[in-house]
């Protein structure tokens, strides 16, 4: 028999079975779309978390350094110090918030810690006025948006002049530009912080896409994390004299050249603070480094997990294909044997059967694949907000397996019927 | 000589207390061209015999040459080649196949056959037309009746012209003038095409129109109107009598 033939036979048995073809497709489609949307939530996951550190800044150090009676800044040994190790570290800066209870205006429009306590901050538009995020303020200099991974979008960056002559400047971050300035253009305004004047001479791109709080559409703390980011004022560090009671500052931002010279730079800052305070003072750097591969680490597993959940539902999807293909395997034994009785050989016989379980394998392959890859948009839009692709390596595996788990339980049993005398085939009922 | 079986056994559960000798050293002899009837009781192995004379199943002992080959020697391949070119078989439960319809059914030995598209339509169209079958090619089993899928059945066993036609109670399901019918259209084979026809039957008056009549019972060979005797004028009679 030519293959030409079997090939026809295999599409004819296909299409005059239609319910047990479509119920064998049901297991394949199952099963694979499972694992695709499963493993893809996974990688989902991953991704979320690398664009999480990604805004943070990667290689980051964090160094808390101060002296018990707040007398000492270790602001100019550090930039200096920095500049020696530039092997390792490619920019620092300081990091000071500002805890005083500022407020930020321009014109009727106010931002900051509200009066009357609680955490919400009052934005005045005249009336009434609406509740949110207060905003963060920082004291940095010319390397923090560098060292925090921040990209201008306007105007231009702290300078180093800013920070000598004590310019009284600013940058927004994102949102607070956007509530405060809706469609104006905010560099070269003048704001009032605590009613001191300022000059707006820059904006940052957002990191984040405005989400600030947790809700229940499955907006994930990476995103609330990443707008929060964007709720920022940047001030040159030197004017902690005017904003911040001329306390020194004590929290800095070290930024490496590559994860390796993370660890480096962390030993080798520490020891080089320690040296300054001694006992008189709190030494702290925490290398971010060290929380991203512990969180990929975790992530790993899970995918393992979820890749665990999801070869069980290739299993369970694969006795579906399995207990079709034994339920009729009755009356496809009887059919074997009436085209052995007519003169099939086994080869015609297995060669039809093969044929029949790939078409349909292929066709259910194909269609989980489908589904799988519109669950995995859907499961990306609704969790992640990003668009999320399965990868070709999850995608391929998982047809290969389906596929391969119903060319096995479709052949079985007709290579085990095929053997049989023809009589004893057709003995069957 | 056509069909040589020599001391042929078909035994279950050989050696248990269960055990049945559906066939019970059988010799057979049939020539090429003749019209032969096996006639018995149900139970008494003539339906073994025609499943070991069609090669649908091999005997547990026993010899059988098939046109001067030795088909106890024969790989399943060469089997199925026998049983593609050799022989047609008509069962009494017609064994058509339900996917397929009358014309896909009777295609099917001649795809085994690997014969091309366009003979095959020849092939299969005549012997639908043999049958009276044509006008239903394109029907499934489910939409005919008995008689016209039990003529469907025939043509797909003459669709590949073998020289040997094996039917095991072709009429046993049907009326008795669609069983006539279906009698009618394997002598018209045998007068015309000169095939040889082993007919299994347990009716006397089917049997009856046949040239030789063997009958078996309990797995052997009784009687045999090739051997003498009245077995044919025996038979008519029984048949007349209505059994």
């Amino acid at each position: 028999m030519k293959l030409t033939q079997a090939l026809k036979m295999a599409a004819k048995s296909i299409s005059a079975n239609k319910g047990r073809s479509a119920l064998t497709m049901l297991g394949v489609i199952i099963g694979l779309a499972a694992v695709i949307i499963l493993v893809s939530y996974a990688q989902g996951q991953n991704l979320a978390m690398q664009k999480y550190y990604e805004s943070l800044g990667e290689n980051k150090l964090n160094v808390y350094a101060y002296s018990w009676d707040g007398s000492v800044d270790v602001n100019d040994e550090l930039y200096n110090y920095c500049q020696r190790i530039s092997d390792y570290v490619s920019g620092v800066t300081p990091n000071g918030q500002i805890w005083s209870g500022l407020t930020i205006s321009y014109g009727v429009q106010t931002l900051g810690q509200s009066n009357n306590g609680g955490g919400m901050v009052i934005v005045d538009g005249g009336g009434g006025g609406s509740y949110v995020e207060p905003p963060t303020f920082y004291l940095g200099n010319d390397q923090f948006s560098l060292c925090n991974n921040y990209i201008l979008a306007k105007g231009r960056d702290i300078s180093c002049m800013d920070i000598e002559r004590m310019n009284q400047v600013c940058v927004l971050g994102a949102s607070v530009a956007q509530s405060l300035f809706g469609m104006i253009d905010p560099v070269g305004e003048t704001v009032s912080v605590n009613g001191i004047p300022f000059t707006v001479i820059g904006v940052y791109a957002p990191k984040g896409n405005g989400v600030t709080e947790y809700n229940e559409n499955g907006d994930n703390w990476q995103e609330v994390a990443m707008s929060r980011m964007d709720n920022i004022v940047v001030f040159p560090h030197t004017l902690t004299r005017i904003l911040n009671n001329n306390q020194s500052i004590d929290e800095y931002t070290v930024k490496a050249r590559d994860s390796k010279s993370t660890r480096m730079a962390a030993t080798l800052i520490k020891s080089f603070l320690e040296g300054i305070l001694g006992d008189s003072g709190y030494v702290d750097v925490v290398n971010q480094t060290v929380y991203q591969e512990e969180e990929n680490e975790a992530n790993k597993l899970q995918q393992y997990f979820l890749g665990g959940i999801a070869a069980i539902s290739l299993i369970v999807g694969g006795v579906g294909i399995m207990n079709i293909m034994l339920v009729t395997v009755t009356e496809r034994t009887r059919e074997i044997g009436i085209r052995k009785a007519i003169g099939a050989e086994r080869k015609s016989i297995i060669t039809q059967f093969l044929i029949e379980a790939a078409m349909i394998c292929g066709i259910g392959g194909i269609l989980g694949i489908i589904v799988g890859y519109l669950g995995t948009l859907i499961v990306g839009k609704l969790a992640f907000k990003i668009i999320l692709i399965p990868g070709a390596g999850i995608t391929v595996g998982a047809f290969a397996i389906s596929v391969a788990l119903g060319l096995i339980f479709g052949l079985y049993p007709a290579a085990k019927a095929s053997r049989l005398q023809p009589v004893e085939a057709l003995r069957a009922d | 000589m056509l069909i040589d079986i020599k001391n042929v056994y078909k035994i279950y559960n050989e050696g248990l207390e269960s055990e049945v000798r559906a066939l019970d050293g059988v010799s057979l002899q049939i020539d090429r061209g003749e019209f032969v009837a096996i006639i018995g009781a149900s139970g008494s192995g003539k339906s073994t015999l025609m499943n070991i004379l069609g090669c649908l199943d091999i005997p547990s002992y026993g010899g059988y040459t098939l046109d001067g080959t030795d088909v106890t020697e024969l790989s399943d391949k060469e089997l199925a080649r026998i049983r593609n070119r050799e022989i047609g078989f008509i069962f009494q439960g017609y064994n058509l196949i339900s996917a397929l319809n009358a014309y896909e059914n009777v295609e099917l030995p001649l795809i085994y056959q690997g014969v091309g598209l366009l003979k095959r339509e020849d092939l299969v169209m005549d012997a639908l037309e043999r049958v009276k079958m044509a006008d239903r090619a394109k029907h499934k089993p489910s939409e005919m009746s008995g008689g016209q899928q039990q003529r469907v059945a025939i043509a797909r066993a003459i669709a590949a012209r073998p020289p040997i036609i094996m039917a095991d109670e072709p009429t046993g399901a049907l009326d008795s003038r669609t069983g006539k019918h279906v009698l009618e259209i394997l002598h018209t084979l045998h007068e015309e095409a000169g095939t040889t026809i082993i007919l299994i039957t347990h009716d006397n008056s089917i049997a009856a129109t046949a040239h030789r009549i063997v009958r078996i019972s309990d797995g052997r060979i009784v009687a045999d109107s090739k051997n003498g005797g009245n077995l044919q004028a025996e038979v008519a009679r029984e048949g007349g009598a209505g059994s």
